[in-house]
């Protein structure tokens, strides 16, 4: 444990100061002039980018069907709540978690033995066909209308029980789930498991003449990804007490994929917290100057796929290496991708 | 038989719209062949072509609800295309730097200028769904028997199999045609040849361009024109290149049909659900066959 400490001395440096920050925000968010509602919105995002990272950046899966499994999330909380009349939050957030287990392993079993482009085409098609069902079954759905007036159900923990009908109640739960969230992943991630899916984002051919058998840990590596995002899905639905198939939409799949790019999870593990930081405050303050705003942040994203496809993580990176050596940085973290692509 | 008689428009609705999502799925699989890219803009261009379409027409005095002259029809069945071309161009000359990279990165960038192009519409023509006017010859219907079917759909038929005809022609009977062949073949080996790959790669992107914003013309009046139509396009378009396996032509224009008639039998039984079949079909496709009907080993498999 000890050996741990040391050796990944700033990576915990970093998440407690990330703990701390997120602990703050309420105090002084409305001091800024945002609001208590976006700091749930944000955290809730945080956790879906985190889950969705653990795919693209560090297994190289790049999911552009990632909404359905949030959305599927959200909708096992609805219908929970709705059909089934169901009052425990554990039940709700447990079959949320469930949810996107069995809709990211049924998907994941189907496509996994695909790669690159071709996972990404199948990955669409699969996240419309999810999208399409939630539209389409309205006797479960009510369709485009979508499942309202959930509850915040309050979180029991048998001897006393939290109201999380407060917005900031539900972001205080929500961090404990964000802080559970990390830490697992960041041990997933440093396990010998992490080692595995890292080695194949780089060359899955070479990590298969390892012995490794690629589709199963791909396959496992995407199902834990579905799974996280169903359950900010959960909590998403908790958050909005509604639940539509709008955040299925190859739309909405395709901003967590920015988000998480634009923030830099290609090359830092943050990477998804400070592009979902950055989508929301630029959306408040350039969504409310110009009605274009996405055309802004879809131009921005192709800037970055341009010119700094490591995202503000690199940026940030590179800049204090800079700041801290004197001698202008290096072209920072090369991604693993970059540096062992080889050409067919 | 009467059971036939109302399935049979549904039949010719399904193969008119399939030879239309061929067009489509064809300029896409020309980029993707020579290019080793997925664009993922390719239904934004396809969109653009159809408000080109209407802009050139009312530039030419036509106006609103009522039907163009064929003057004003034919010089938008010209100009667009041109229009999307261009773009297309922009497109490409923006997306240089991801040349040599992992084939994600031109994946984003197209996904990026799809976003900044439907919002782009957005602003320049509002979201909401606008009427397009086709001249009076091609407009109302056509009796065959007991059966009317409008004449729109039969021209948009031929114009798609004559757009198709005349695209083999060119790839199969010219020395362009011949270069592109040999670019999806092995592109690295085409420019030791001396071919200039930079124009190439310029070319065949908005040539496929061209082609998406063509079917966007004539899709335009039987889906109505809205921002959103391209990601309806350009979705059953990768299915379509799915199913019929990446690089092949024939494998592009059947799938094309399967894919344009199961939706157009099933819309018969169960219209909600006509999209639907598309991926039950592609998923048939790929469990029986891992690349698609007529696909052959390429890069983008790694």
């Amino acid at each position: 444990m000890a050996l741990i400490l040391s050796k990944f001395r700033s990576d915990f440096i970093k998440m407690i100061l990330v703990f701390i920050f997120f602990v703050t925000v309420p105090l002084w968010i409305s001091r800024v002039g945002l609001y208590n509602y976006i700091a749930l919105e944000i955290l809730i995002w945080c956790i879906y980018g985190m889950g969705y990272n653990f795919a693209l950046g560090y297994t190289g899966l790049p999911s552009f069907g990632h909404g359905a499994f949030f959305g599927v999330g959200a909708y096992a909380m609805a219908i929970y709540q709705i059909h089934w009349g169901g009052d425990s939050l554990w039940i709700g957030l447990l079959l949320s978690i469930l949810a996107g287990v069995l809709a990211g392993g049924v998907t994941g079993m189907l496509i996994s033995h695909r790669r690159g482009i071709y996972f990404s085409l199948l990955t669409i098609a699969f996240g419309q066909m999810f999208w399409f069902l939630a539209i389409k079954l309205r006797d479960v759905t009510k369709g485009e209308d979508g499942l309202l007036n959930l509850q915040r159900l309050p979180a029991n923990f048998g001897l006393f029980s939290i109201d999380l009908s407060n917005t900031d109640s539900l972001y205080y739960f929500t961090f404990a789930l964000f802080v559970i969230v990390v830490v697992m992943l960041w041990f997933f991630i440093h396990s010998s498991f992490g080692y595995v899916i890292r080695a194949l984002k780089q060359n899955e051919t070479r990590a298969q003449f390892l012995g490794y058998n690629v589709t199963l840990f791909k396959l496992i590596s995407f199902t834990i990804s579905t799974a996280i995002s169903a359950l900010a899905g959960g909590l998403f639905a908790l958050a909005q007490q509604s639940a539509f198939p709008d955040v299925m939409s190859l739309h909405w799949s395709g901003i967590i994929v920015m988000m998480t790019i634009i923030g830099g999870g290609l090359v830092s593990f943050w990477g998804p917290i400070l592009g979902v930081i950055f989508y929301f405050i630029t959306r408040d303050i350039v969504g409310g100057m110009t009605e274009a705003w996405l055309m802004w942040f879809g131009g921005t994203f192709m800037l970055v796929i341009l010119f700094q496809p490591e995202g503000i993580a690199g940026l940030w990176g590179s800049l204090s290496k800079r700041f801290l050596t004197g001698k202008p940085a290096l072209p920072t973290v090369s991604t693993p991708q970059e540096a062992q692509h080889e050409p067919v | 038989m009467a059971f036939i008689i109302e399935l049979l428009p549904h039949i010719f609705n399904g193969l008119t719209i399939g030879l239309l999502f061929a067009l489509i799925a064809l300029g896409f699989t020309l980029i993707v062949g020579v290019m080793e890219l997925i664009n993922l803009a390719h239904g934004s261009l396809f969109a653009v072509g159809a408000y080109l379409a209407l802009a050139t027409m009312s530039f030419f005095g036509a106006s609103g609800f009522t039907s163009p002259t064929l003057l004003q029809y034919g010089a938008a069945l010209i100009i667009a295309p041109i229009g999307v071309a261009i773009l297309g161009m922009g497109l490409e000359l923006g997306m240089r730097r991801t040349y040599g990279k992992e084939p994600l990165y031109g994946l984003l960038f197209t996904y990026g200028a799809a976003l900044v192009i439907e919002e782009g519409i957005r602003q320049l023509w509002s979201s909401n769904d606008q009427y397009f006017p086709t001249p009076r010859i091609i407009s109302g219907g056509m009796m065959f028997g007991d059966l009317i079917y409008p004449k729109y759909r039969i021209f948009a038929s031929i114009f798609a199999i004559f757009m198709i005809i005349l695209l083999w022609l060119f790839i199969e009977r010219t020395k362009v045609g011949a270069i592109i062949k040999a670019g999806a073949h092995d592109s690295e080996m085409v420019r030791v040849l001396g071919v200039n790959l930079t124009v190439l790669r310029l070319f065949v992107f908005s040539f496929g361009a061209a082609l998406a914003g063509i079917a966007g013309i004539i899709l335009g009046p039987i889906w109505g024109v809205r921002p959103h139509m391209g990601v309806d396009a350009v979705i059953p378009a990768f299915l379509i290149v799915t199913v019929g396996g990446v690089g092949s032509f024939w494998g592009s224009v059947i799938a094309g049909i399967a894919v344009g008639l199961t939706s157009g039998i099933t819309a018969y039984f169960a219209e909600d659900w006509s999209l639907m079949s598309i991926y039950i079909l592609l998923a048939v496709v790929l469990i029986f066959r891992q690349r698609g009907l007529f696909g052959k080993a390429s890069s983008l498999d790694t």
